[in-house]
């Protein structure tokens, strides 16, 4: 095949996903339908107030929060994969960055929201920044998460200028106004040289910028429990304790993603084996170090047994909420490693179901973290219901809970049908490359 | 064998039965001395007090005895505080209520220092006031007759003792509150701080308090005591006196100076320098990008 044939295929390939078709309508109309019942569950708690939820004066945050939490470390694998991996020259990553990205900024746009879920009162989010005070994480954590939602914005549209130039070019079969958005939103691109070594040096410079931003974004919401003194969440480690939790939680995302655009998109030969294998490799090495980090979390309090702690720990590792905890090291955590560790367990179809183990068990071990610890105030709980205690969520909750889920999955869904989610200017440049090096 | 497992169950049997006998005996009988029992209130159980009562009754009885007649005391607590309204509290004499209401026992609280006589007989007042069949017995006592007394309150420094003195101006002279009963309290913050024991008044109308040395005071070491007499022919009385009796204290405030738990405006200086630091570098990096898609544009034109 000559190099203009392989151009040409490889355009086709990566663009062949724009464009409506019934699947995509279906599933879209599903995943509309599912938020309308969700956003009705809603619409009862902003009418009746937080009652309808299991929330109350012990346990004020519950699903709601471990959300947020599990949606800002989802969000994170942007920065590692496209930036981290990108800069320190690991190639094999480079066919995933626009993924990484795509998920990056669903997950962190939606965030923001989950915070706002959580507030019976949602008008008064102003207050945070009428009355806000920036000794206040809370200020932190909104600043932040602005910041990371724009530069991620950023990092997804300005490498993708030369792609909606060609979408521009290819798309001619789209109505007029779609093929306008594309030019309106290429700049001109001409891919002179100057055009390109402005594009490189920008995304440079964000590659460089998001990391510091993406360390703080989940620093900050792990400062949310640690700048406390509660049992359980007074802790030195939580900074780095969350932002390896949340490259766990981001790897197993793009693994499920990456299983699906494969799949749907007929993408088999630009997301090989090989790009399985290898995110396979990072999936063990980022539970590695989340489980060292683990150890170290509950070890040191549980060796030394405060009389404080021990009604929380023991809670965890032998009353009522040791179920939950042990599933989540095991299933979440410690089988997935060992699974992991053979090569044959390293392909698609294996792989998609331990990264949905690690998903589902990423979500809870933010339930561990967030919920236990309210159960268990340095002032004694007394003559108090039992439901006061003990935090059961509620069936609008538990939607509510979902909402975000469903609205990251249509970011997502459309995103993907609007962009190639495979960058087609830097495959072609790559190949160009090795055909150099031939 | 056998017999011995019935003899065991029996014995058990009765244990248990003691036991329960035992639990009822001191859940009911509140051993309500004879002369407290046939005390009588000298304020009118009328709508009025009720009212007054009720306020009083909402704010310190109701989390725990619930509304009268609703049923809704805190289930939680053991003994379950009983519903006030009940045929069983209404048996009971005013004085009997009365004395419950100042001494207290376990759960149920003490309210001798934190309810004035006056403000007590007002929520057995409203307790009263659903019982249809209740006949009030006033007592002749004139609570007039308290404001002819007169407390006063002399420290002395060598012993660091409070001595207190109550006397009445009867028409026929100065009397001697003998026998009265006597509390001392330091107002604090949140509330009264007791000093010692309460006692009695000798034969002089005197009392003696001992007084901590390091008590803290105000700028000048000035605290504010309350006295508070109770007898039987003059009834309560309070008296509120300021004494150089603490050690002078002068912290600052709390929220003087730049802290984290200050306002805004009081922000330590660290915190705003590297927030302002880090959004400023945002700033510039942002105006860089967009500036390199400007340029972009701009180059793509020609
Ligand atoms: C902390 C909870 C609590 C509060 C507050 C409280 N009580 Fe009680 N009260 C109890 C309990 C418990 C009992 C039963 C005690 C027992 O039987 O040993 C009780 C018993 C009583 C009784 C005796 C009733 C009977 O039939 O034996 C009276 C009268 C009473 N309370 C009046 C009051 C009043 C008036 C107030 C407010 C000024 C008040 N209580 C505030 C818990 C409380």
């Amino acid at each position: 095949m000559s190099d203009q044939l392989k151009t040409e295929k490889i355009t086709t390939d990566l663009l062949r996903s724009i464009r409506l078709n019934k699947s995509f309508l279906i599933w879209m109309g599903f995943l509309g339908l599912a938020f309308l019942i969700c956003f009705g569950a809603y619409g009862l708690q902003l009418k009746n107030g937080m009652v309808v939820t299991g929330l109350g004066d012990y346990v004020s945050w519950g699903m709601y929060i471990s959300n947020f939490v599990f949606f800002v470390a989802t969000s994170l694998i942007g920065m590692l994969i496209s930036a981290a991996l990108g800069l320190s020259g690991q190639k094999w990553a480079a066919p995933l960055a626009r993924i990484a990205e795509i998920i990056a900024l669903a997950f962190a746009a939606v965030a923001g929201l989950v915070i706002v879920m959580d507030m019976g009162r949602p008008e008064r989010l102003l207050n945070v920044i009428i009355h806000g005070r920036i000794q206040s994480p809370i200020v932190w954590d909104m600043t932040v998460v602005t910041v990371y939602v724009l530069i991620s914005t950023l990092f997804l549209y300005i490498p993708l200028i030369p792609d909606l130039k060609i979408c521009y070019d290819r798309l001619d079969k789209l109505p007029p106004f779609a093929r306008n958005i594309y030019k309106l939103l290429s700049l001109n691109w001409t891919g002179s040289p100057a055009q390109k070594k402005l594009i490189k040096q920008s995304t440079r410079v964000i590659a460089i910028f998001i990391i510091p931003v993406a360390l703080a974004i989940h620093t900050v919401t792990s400062w949310l429990f640690a700048n406390t003194s509660r049992v359980g969440w007074d802790s030195t480690i939580f900074g780095p304790y969350f932002v390896t939790g949340a490259f766990v939680a981001g790897s197993a995302a793009v693994i499920i993603a990456m299983y699906f655009y494969r799949k749907n998109y007929g993408l088999k030969d630009y997301i090989t084996d090989y790009h399985f294998d290898k995110m396979g490799q990072l999936l063990v090495l980022v539970s590695l170090i989340y489980l060292y980090f683990t150890l170290n979390e509950y070890m040191v309090p549980a060796y030394k047994m405060k009389t404080s702690e021990a009604l929380h720990l023991s809670a965890l590792f032998t009353g009522i909420h040791a179920g939950l905890f042990w599933s989540v090291q095991l299933f979440g955590l410690v089988l997935p490693i060992i699974l992991l560790l053979f090569k044959k367990m390293r392909k698609p179809l294996p792989m998609l179901f331990i990264a949905l183990a690690v998903l589902i068990g990423a979500w809870f071990k933010r339930y561990i973290i967030v919920v236990p610890t309210q159960e268990h105030p340095y002032l004694p709980i007394q003559n108090v219901p039992l439901s006061f205690k003990i935090y059961t969520p509620t069936l609008v909750e538990t939607l509510i809970t979902i909402a975000p889920f469903i609205l990251v999955l249509i970011i997502i869904t459309v995103l993907s049908k609007v962009i190639p989610i495979i960058s087609v200017h830097e495959t072609i440049e790559q190949l160009e490359e090795n055909n150099q090096k031939d | 064998m056998l017999k011995r497992i019935i003899d065991l169950r029996v014995a058990l049997t009765l244990a248990v039965t003691i036991l329960y006998c035992a639990n009822d005996f001191a859940a009911n009988n509140w051993n309500v001395p004879v002369d407290k029992k046939t005390k009588n209130s000298y304020i009118k159980f009328d709508a009025a007090s009720a009212s007054q009562g009720e306020a009083i009754y909402n704010k310190n009885c109701a989390s725990c005895h619930g509304n009268p007649g609703k049923g809704n005391s805190l289930k939680s607590l053991s003994p379950v505080p009983p519903d006030l309204s009940s045929a069983k509290t209404q048996e009971l004499t005013d004085g009997e209520l009365f004395y419950i209401l100042s001494t207290g026992r376990m759960i149920m609280p003490s309210f001798k220092n934190v309810l004035s006589e006056d403000e007590r007989w007002r929520v057995i007042s409203f307790i009263r006031s659903s019982n249809k069949s209740y006949v009030q017995t006033l007592s002749k006592f004139d609570p007039n007759k308290s404001k002819l007394v007169k407390i006063n309150l002399n420290f002395d420094p060598a012993t660091h003792n409070i001595r207190i003195l109550a006397i009445a101006n009867e028409k026929s002279g100065v009397v001697a509150l003998k026998d009265a009963e006597v509390a001392l309290f330091a107002i604090r913050y949140f509330g009264r701080l007791q000093i010692g024991k309460s006692t009695k008044t000798d034969k002089d109308g005197m009392a003696n308090f001992k007084f901590s040395k390091d008590l803290p005071g105000d700028k000048a070491g000035i605290v504010e005591l309350v006295a508070k007499v109770n007898d039987e022919n003059y009834g309560e009385i309070e008296s509120v006196t300021k004494m150089k009796v603490g050690i002078p204290t002068d912290k600052p405030a709390l929220n003087k100076d730049r802290a984290i738990w200050n306002v805004l405006a009081k922000a330590p200086i660290w915190i705003i320098v590297l927030y302002s630091f880090g959004v400023l570098v945002f700033v510039l990096v942002l105006l860089y990008l967009l500036n390199n898609l400007r340029k972009l544009k701009k180059t793509g034109d020609n």
